[in-house]
């Protein structure tokens, strides 16, 4: 037990709950910023050449060779229903650990980590369906007047695209 | 309470250390289980494996493990110091049901559970036998029958909780300050072996040993249990006791000696003034340097050394006297993962596009390389050969199966085991155990006779069932043998015949092809479905055990003389010989072993049928030939300029893959696919390749 403790330290020092309560990592992908809690982030690497795996969901993108570890990626873009573009060198690998699953997010701009007090944080428009990937945003944080999605990785990357497939792809 | 000084880390060595010693038990039952008696040497084993069990199973207050061995110590006790004719067989079976019976409970424990096993009808059962040697005892020596009643008045182990020192029962045997005349004082210091884990609490097991008769004790360090960094300081200094008490200095060695990890005790007859003056560390030290110098002449001073594996003393084989650490799997996973890595840095050093710069001096940098080059392989193959253990532990437990089966079913039968020492990776030996087993009790069902057929055939008496494992090229063998009456080939067709099993002509069926037919689903030879074997189910669920980790078995038999089951398996399921094929943009591997030949795409002719589907021919046969394009969904690009057919066999089916480009063979270290994809067809796993890209496994069983 004692080691996987150590693994995580080794791989996450920032591991205090205090310190990273309330904390965002954000990047922007399309002309929107997105906020992931910082809890989640492993690393962030940039864009690195993805092995396809056939008879994959299409935003579900491939395999990267994570310092041997293998992680599936997958792209924030298709994931949210936006035309994917060409990845360039701004473009970066989010890598998240969620329930024990190391997976990559493929974003166009990887921002700053931002301080988002609960009290900055409220819901986001109810009713109106947006572009499909409202479903995955929980909340809307303000920061200096500028407005940050935040997004539940949970969701992000287990939601099942059967429920989806009819909203999606409709930008 | 005591709870509260339980850590995991004590739980932890505590679960080791008892399997280890139940493990060393049962080697020991089934060593001597053709004898007719326990030797001195085993009794002795026996008593102290059960004695520490008991004591430490009494600082984890598992209350029903404390009674049932310390029950099975008083037996072992008692054949120690009086040597009754006891039935020999009905003991090595009740020392094996407790042995179990711990098992048990430890299994329990270590999967999070209460060990809430009854002990009451072991203990009864014990109990018996123990009253059955007593009466034996009872005509033989008086004395000697005193002596065993005493041990089994002795009431069971106390609780080991300090508070209950208060109250009223286990009062009798804490501190009772006052010296008699025929009191005695002495100052004890254990050392305990380097590299003895939580020596605090084998500490307090001594200190725990020794309140059964302390009248006054005091210990250096004092906080044990509660801190653990007393582990430490008497790692370093030793750890001290003064003890006053009625018993003898022979009977106080005897109570701590033989606790796990002990190396050494010194132990020093004083007067009550220098007790009392207490623990005078220097003294001691000096006293060391001195047994040092003459360790044999000193007159007041025992010194004994004991040998330094403590836990398999005694006739200790020379590989027991390697020392083990046992190292949590998900470490080594770690390690193997950062030489991945590290050959891959290597490879991205050593062909840097910037060394391609013509006119550069190279010569000492390529010698540096290739010492590089040869470094790392080495610790590749080094971490792969951690992963590799001995089969002796699974033959081991072949012995008990035999054991157990045998006495069931009343024949005799003797196992040899060779080449228990051959290594396989870990994953194997999980895999092939079952299969191992089923086996060898088909061997002892199916195979061997009854005695009384046996001496008919002019056969030994005793039957005999080898179990051999041998190094063969990059497989192992593990052959399973028995003399008994073979397999009878018509038979075996009558039976199939009758179960609809025949897919040919019988006459058509060759000897060997017959005796593969005990592998089929659904066949069983026995008349008589028995306890053991028999329900049918069992050589076809082997078969495919066997083959889930790409081995094979091959049955032989010679009528009346016995039968061979040979089973190869590949050393290692890490790491495979594989093709490396290009695919538009994806890596494909396929295992080599699979894989026949290679065929250009443009010297062939490929032919199609009305529904699509291309075939191709070789050698005047038709083979499908599989556009793994297609196949898996992928974008559909041009066949390329060098577009390759591989022949691909698994078992009897044949097909030709098309793929753009073959890259080379290469060793390749499988890995699963991560759970979150979802399981594709065809694709067995991943692996890094050289480059540090991602290469997707190829199962051929599925693609063709």
């Amino acid at each position: 037990m004692s080691d996987m403790e150590d693994q995580d330290k080794m791989e996450a020092p920032v591991q205090d709950s205090n310190k990273q309560k309330d904390r965002f990592m954000t990047f922007k992908c399309g002309d929107e910023y997105y906020g992931i809690a910082i809890s989640y982030v492993e690393e962030i690497t940039t864009i690195q050449s993805i092995t396809e795996v056939p008879q994959m969901e299409p935003f579900v993108k491939g395999l990267i060779n994570l310092r041997g570890k293998i992680v599936p990626v997958i792209d924030v873009r298709i994931r949210f229903g936006k035309e994917p573009i060409p990845y360039n060198d701004r473009t970066c690998i989010m890598i998240l650990k969620v329930k024990d699953t190391l997976i990559g997010l493929i974003i166009d701009t990887i921002s700053e980590v931002v301080n988002i007090p609960a009290e900055e944080i409220v819901s986001p428009p109810k009713g109106e369906k947006g572009n499909g990937a409202d479903r995955f945003v929980y909340g809307i944080g303000k920061v200096d007047g500028q407005v940050k999605l935040l997004i539940k990785p949970e969701t992000l990357i287990f939601d099942s695209p059967e429920e989806e497939s009819e909203e999606e792809i409709c930008e | 309470m005591a709870e509260d000084y339980i850590t995991d880390g004590m739980l932890e060595t505590f679960l080791y250390e008892s399997s280890q010693l139940l493990e060393k038990l049962q080697e020991l039952v089934l060593e001597n289980q053709d004898e007719d008696y326990f030797d001195d040497g085993a009794i002795n084993e026996i008593f102290r494996i059960m004695h520490t069990i008991k004591g430490s199973s009494g600082i984890m207050m598992y209350d029903n493990i404390t009674k049932a061995t310390h029950r099975l110590e008083d037996v072992f006790f008692c054949l120690r110091e009086s040597h009754p004719p006891v039935d020999h067989e009905k003991l090595c079976e009740l020392v094996l049901e407790v042995g179990d019976f711990v098992t048990g409970q430890l299994d329990k424990i270590q999967e999070g559970g209460e060990p809430d096993g009854d002990e009451k009808p072991i203990v009864e059962k014990v109990s018996d036998f123990l009253t059955k040697i007593k009466e034996n005892i009872a005509g033989k020596s008086d004395k000697a029958a005193v002596k065993a009643g005493e041990i089994l008045l002795a009431p069971p182990v106390p609780e080991v909780d300090e508070e209950s020192a208060s109250s009223d029962e286990p009062q009798k045997y804490y501190i009772a300050p006052v010296a008699t005349s025929d009191s005695k004082f002495y100052h004890i210091k254990i050392t305990y072996c380097q590299d003895t884990l939580m020596s605090n609490i084998r500490a307090y097991t001594a200190v725990f040993s020794l309140k059964e008769i302390a009248e006054d004790l005091m210990y250096i360090p004092e906080d044990i249990i509660t801190n653990e960094s007393s582990h430490d300081v008497i790692m370093k200094d030793g750890f001290a006791i003064a003890l006053q008490c009625k018993e003898s200095k022979e009977k106080v060695i005897e109570l701590i000696d033989h606790l796990a990890g002990v190396e050494k005790i010194d132990i020093n007859e004083v007067d009550s003034n220098e007790f009392l003056a207490g623990f005078v560390p220097e003294e001691v030290i000096e006293q060391r340097e001195a047994e040092a110098q003459v360790p044999q002449e000193e007159k007041e001073n025992y010194v004994i050394e004991k040998p330094k594996a403590v836990k398999k003393p005694a006739k200790a084989a020379p590989k027991d006297l390697q020392s083990y650490i046992s190292v949590n799997i998900k470490k080594m996973d770690v390690l193997m993962d950062l030489i991945g890595e590290l050959v891959i840095a290597e490879a991205v050093v050593l062909q840097n596009p910037d060394l391609k710069v013509p006119g550069l001096e190279l010569a000492n940098f390529n010698k540096a390389a290739a010492q590089l080059t040869k470094i790392t392989g080495d610790l590749q193959d080094g971490i792969m050969r951690i992963r590799m253990i001995p089969l002796a532990n699974t033959f081991q437990k072949m012995k008990r199966i035999v054991y157990d089966t045998s006495h069931k079913l009343g024949k005799d039968i003797e196992l040899e085991m060779i080449g228990e020492e051959t290594e396989v990776d870990k994953n194997i030996i999980e895999h092939i155990s079952d299969p191992i087993m089923h086996l060898i009790r088909n061997s002892v069902d199916h195979g061997i006779e009854e005695k009384e057929d046996r001496i008919k055939n002019h056969k030994p008496e005793k039957g005999k069932i080898t179990i051999e494992a041998k190094n063969d090229g990059d497989k192992v063998c593990i052959i399973v043998s028995d003399d008994g009456k073979g397999l009878n080939p018509d038979a075996l067709l009558d039976k199939a015949e009758k179960n609809g099993l025949l897919t040919k002509a019988r006459e058509a069926y060759t000897e060997k092809e017959a005796f593969n037919l005990i592998t089929l689903p659904g066949f069983s030879t026995k008349e008589q479905v028995t306890e053991l074997s028999g329900r049918g189910v069992g050589m076809d669920v082997v078969v495919k055990n066997i083959q889930e980790i790409n081995g094979t078995l091959e049955i032989d038999s010679v009528q009346g003389h016995g039968s061979t089951m040979t089973i190869k398996i590949p050393l290692t399921l890490a790491i495979i010989k594989g093709i490396v094929m290009k695919v538009a943009s994806t890596t494909f591997v396929v295992s080599t072993n699979s894989v026949k030949e290679f065929l250009q795409l443009r010297e062939q002719t490929l032919h199609k049928q009305p529904d699509g589907g291309e075939f191709i021919m070789i050698r005047g046969d038709s083979y499908p030939v599989i556009r793994l394009k297609e196949r898996f969904g992928m974008k559909d690009t041009p066949d390329s300029e060098n577009a390759i057919l591989a022949f691909i066999e698994h078992e009897d089916k044949h097909a030709c893959i098309l793929v753009d480009e073959l890259l080379g063979e290469q060793e390749i270290v499988i890995k699963a696919l991560p759970d979150y994809m979802k399981k594709v067809k065809g694709i067995s796993g991943c692996t890094q390749l050289g480059d540090g890209s991602i290469g997707l496994i190829i199962d051929p069983g599925v693609i063709i």
